[in-house]
């Protein structure tokens, strides 16, 4: 039977350089992206219409809608239309999520819908510009406050700074990473997106707690402690990753947007974690314990 | 009882997975749900009797409206009023402005307030009118905002909450959603009903009046006088009765019963009045003795004569005895729409629905979404028990792993059927990271015991269970630290996911994972 088990990297043959080298790159690139974005289009990352306000109609049908048919339904400007795989289970052979600006009126593109032959209305949802606005600030104060207090934990926990900058830093990459890939894949920032990004400021200081840990905080050698933590915390990583890709795919076969956002997120991030936890941090730490100890 | 007293942690997992079953599947046992099956609030619904679980599900999993609105008001604070002053200011107010009284609120100094206010529900008035029109009558507010007072968004829950129970809306439910900064939102969910009948429900002000229309002005012009208000009401009710038809019988309050007779003596009713060709499009306008005049914000319901026995009734004083007010209407509808109006009161000021934010959602795609994310949630702990299981090959290891992720999932469950928290997706999403984390920690458990050799003792047992509960501990307390923010801010169903989260956390780092580490010394021991 297939077995795995998780290899033990020799980190002997890397000096600090070299291993840092990598997650730093990767980290500099997306801040890159993202303050590219920023200087660009006003905003990190493209906000969806829980931020910027607008509605969004799923309509179901049993024929095929070309995109200027269902625009065609509205006298409104329709801003973007997207189909979404049935299941053979489902009530209408086909679903469309449509999706208006702010400046749409939800009562009367739902009644469009209503008075049209052959589509159904299935659900709305709506976000006035004074709700996207008041959003905005509230998501960035939630995940503000979140990372704040997880740094302030951090340095509670271990109380020297090079082991705790090291989980901020991590951490903070590990956000940045899946933000400038979302600009790039085109994936608009929702609120299931933002309990993703806070999930994952949860999941990403496990695998460094668990190693800065076993290296501070245990008997043995530097490598032997490293391997000790990899051991677990790589296996940790590993299985949230399988959860949240299976979850990910099942989630957009079922067109159920919100899940397959937070998974498609936390795969990204916990990725990005698994570089920056045993390539960044441990690299911090080593300098730590061999040369940042002894000043 | 040593055996018991040594596995008190798998003895507390038992107890909590029992209560969790209990208050899952047995009918009645959350507060709140009745011992039918389903909520008390579910009522007439069928299909809550044949629930398999107390789980309470929100719109995204069963279908449903919810909307959230601003209400619509400018208040005046700081105002010196009395309460003696305060008619008399609503009345200045209202003409000042040009507009009606029932728009303009005093809220004069009492005992709950150590400042008066002055508030204006309607659109259209500025703070720079409302703050002049207070100064010509030499009040001086100190802050003039946008928004109404705490009274009125009270009230305006109590109004809202009634008129959702009274238009057998089931399962309805009504809040003010604060927001740091000082806004607040009016925040309704009924579960299956459109947007539209919600609105219907919620953009009627439902303003009921009940007019004397009377000769008695300047040159035998009619007047229209209000005779009978809300306040003066006591029990109301519709219904169909010979020779009158659909009426709402209206009990006049015991205290207002003889001033009401009076005033309507006084308007000349004594002696009965025939309302003759009353014109509806003019409400003065009129060939006959006098009228009452019912409207429904502001348009004429019905127009009906005084009998002459009625009117000797109110001019002798028997009206008293039995103060029943008979208010005509057309037909059955129209009577339920005033009783429902007057029952449940108007809405003290409108809701703004141009800046509303809400979903709605067709309950058989929600179901949709229930059976599909269930489907992913399994699909997820399958791949999680997989991955444990190909890294440790020991289904010993394995198997108590999944046991213990998925009873802290059904306790979870079980605290969430008992607090009768509605379930959304996100919710779910908050399960799969509940799943997550507790792996995470469990792995981080097995590999602290299994590590280097055998576990001889007990002892050693303990002092490798309390290492790898340090670092247990502390991601569970980042974890925490990173949800509970959201679990202040109003960001709709982002709260229910950080608490989702929280407590789950708190489950599994209290009682599941420490029972973990008991069963698997159980299982390792015994080896060896």
């Amino acid at each position: 039977m297939f077995e795995f088990e998780v290899p033990e990297v020799d980190y002997t043959r890397y000096s600090n350089r070299q291993l840092v080298a990598v997650p730093l790159a990767v980290l500099v690139l997306s801040l890159a992206v993202v303050g590219g974005w920023w200087v660009v289009t006003g905003a990190p990352v493209d906000r969806g219409i829980d931020f910027t306000g607008g509605t969004e109609l799923t309509i179901g049908s049993n024929s095929t809608l070309t995109n200027d048919e269902i625009a065609g339904t509205f006298e409104e400007p329709v801003v973007s239309i997207q189909g979404i795989t049935t299941t053979s289970d489902s009530t209408y052979e086909n679903q469309y999520v449509v999706t208006f600006d702010n400046s749409t009126d939800v009562s009367a593109v739902r009644s469009a819908v209503q008075s049209a032959d052959g589509m159904t209305l299935l659900g709305s949802g709506t976000t006035s510009p004074l709700f996207g606005a008041q959003n905005q600030r509230l998501a960035v104060m939630g995940v503000g406050v979140a990372f704040v207090g997880m740094s302030l934990l951090a340095f509670a926990f271990f109380r020297t700074f090079v082991p705790s900058i090291a989980i901020v830093i991590s951490a903070f990459s590990d956000i940045m990473i899946p933000l400038a890939i979302m600009n790039l894949l085109g994936i608009q920032l929702s609120l299931g997106i933002v309990a993703a990004f806070l999930m994952l400021i949860g999941y990403s200081v496990d695998s460094d707690i668990l190693l800065n840990n076993h290296v501070l905080r245990r008997s043995g050698g530097f490598y032997e402690s490293t391997y000790r933590a990899m051991r677990t915390g790589v296996t940790m990583t590993l299985t949230s990753i399988a959860a949240m890709a299976v979850m990910a795919i099942s989630a957009t076969f079922f067109g159920i947007g919100l899940m397959a956002d937070i998974g498609l997120i936390l795969v990204l991030g916990l990725t990005a974690d698994l570089m920056n936890t045993y390539m960044l941090n441990v690299t911090l730490l080593r300098w730590y314990k061999y040369e940042g100890v002894n000043r | 009882m040593s055996a018991l007293r040594e596995n008190w942690r798998i003895v507390a997992l038992v107890v909590l997975l029992v209560a969790s079953a209990t208050a899952l599947f047995v009918p009645g046992v959350p507060p709140g749900t009745s011992a039918d099956g389903g909520t008390d609030a579910g009522g007439p619904e069928a299909e809550s009797a044949s629930q398999l679980t107390n789980l309470n599900y929100g719109i995204q999993l069963s279908g449903g409206t919810r909307l959230r609105a601003p209400i619509v008001g400018i208040t005046a604070e700081g105002v010196d009023v009395q309460a003696t002053e305060a008619t008399q200011l609503e009345q200045t107010v209202a003409d000042e402005l040009g507009v009606d009284t029932i728009d303009v609120r005093v809220r004069p100094i009492s005992n709950d307030r150590q400042t008066g206010a002055v508030e204006v529900v309607i659109e259209n008035v500025t703070q720079q009118e409302l703050r002049a029109a207070l100064e010509a009558n030499g009040y001086q507010p100190d802050t003039v905002r946008d928004g109404v007072t705490r009274e009125t968004r009270q009230e305006m829950v109590e109004t809202i909450d009634e008129k959702l129970r009274t238009s057998a809306l089931s399962g309805a439910s009504v809040q003010i959603v604060n927001v740091p900064g000082g806004e607040h939102f009016v925040s309704i969910t009924a579960p299956d009903r459109d947007r539209e009948d919600l609105v219907d429900i919620l953009n009627e002000r439902g303003v009921v009046k009940i007019y004397a229309v009377y000769p008695g002005g300047e040159n035998g012009s009619y007047v229209r006088e209000e005779v009978l208000q809300r306040s003066q009401m006591d029990d109301i009710s519709s219904a169909n009765r010979e020779g009158i038809g659909w009426a709402v019988y209206i009990t006049v309050r015991q205290d207002a019963a003889d001033a009401f007779a009076q005033r309507m003596v006084d308007a000349g009713f004594d002696d009965g009045a025939s309302c003759g060709n009353y014109n509806h499009s003019d409400i003065q306008q009129t060939t006959g003795d006098g009228c009452l005049v019912h409207t429904l914000n502001g348009e004429v319901v019905t127009a009906r004569g005084v009998t002459p026995d009625l009117g000797g009734s109110f001019a002798n004083g028997e009206f008293a005895n039995d103060p029943v007010y008979v208010m005509q209407t057309n037909g059955s509808e129209q009577a339920n729409e005033i009783e429902l109006n007057l029952e449940a009161g108007q809405l003290p000021a409108p809701l703004d629905l141009s800046e509303d934010s809400g979903a709605s959602l067709d309950p058989a795609l929600a179901e949709r979404f229930k059976q599909n994310s269930l489907l992913t949630g399994l699909i997820a702990v399958l791949m999680v028990s997989l991955v444990v299981y190909v890294r440790y090959q020991r289904v010993e290891v394995v198997v108590p792993m999944v046991a213990t992720a998925l009873s802290e999932v059904f306790i979870l469950l079980g605290f969430v059927a008992f607090v009768q928290y509605p379930l959304n997706l996100s919710h779910l999403a908050g399960f799969i990271a509940v799943i997550g984390t507790g792996v995470d920690d469990l792995i981080i458990i097995a590999d602290e015991i299994l590590q280097q050799g055998k576990v001889e003792t007990g002892r050693v047992f303990q002092s490798r269970f309390r290492k790898a509960f340090w670092v247990i501990g502390a991601a569970a307390a980042t974890t925490i630290m990173a949800m509970s923010p959201l679990m202040v801010l109003p960001l709709g169903d982002l709260s229910g996911f950080a608490i989702i989260t929280i407590v789950g956390v708190l489950i599994g780092v209290l009682v599941t994972r420490p029972a973990y580490g008991d069963i698997l010394r159980n299982l390792v021991l015994d080896e060896d």
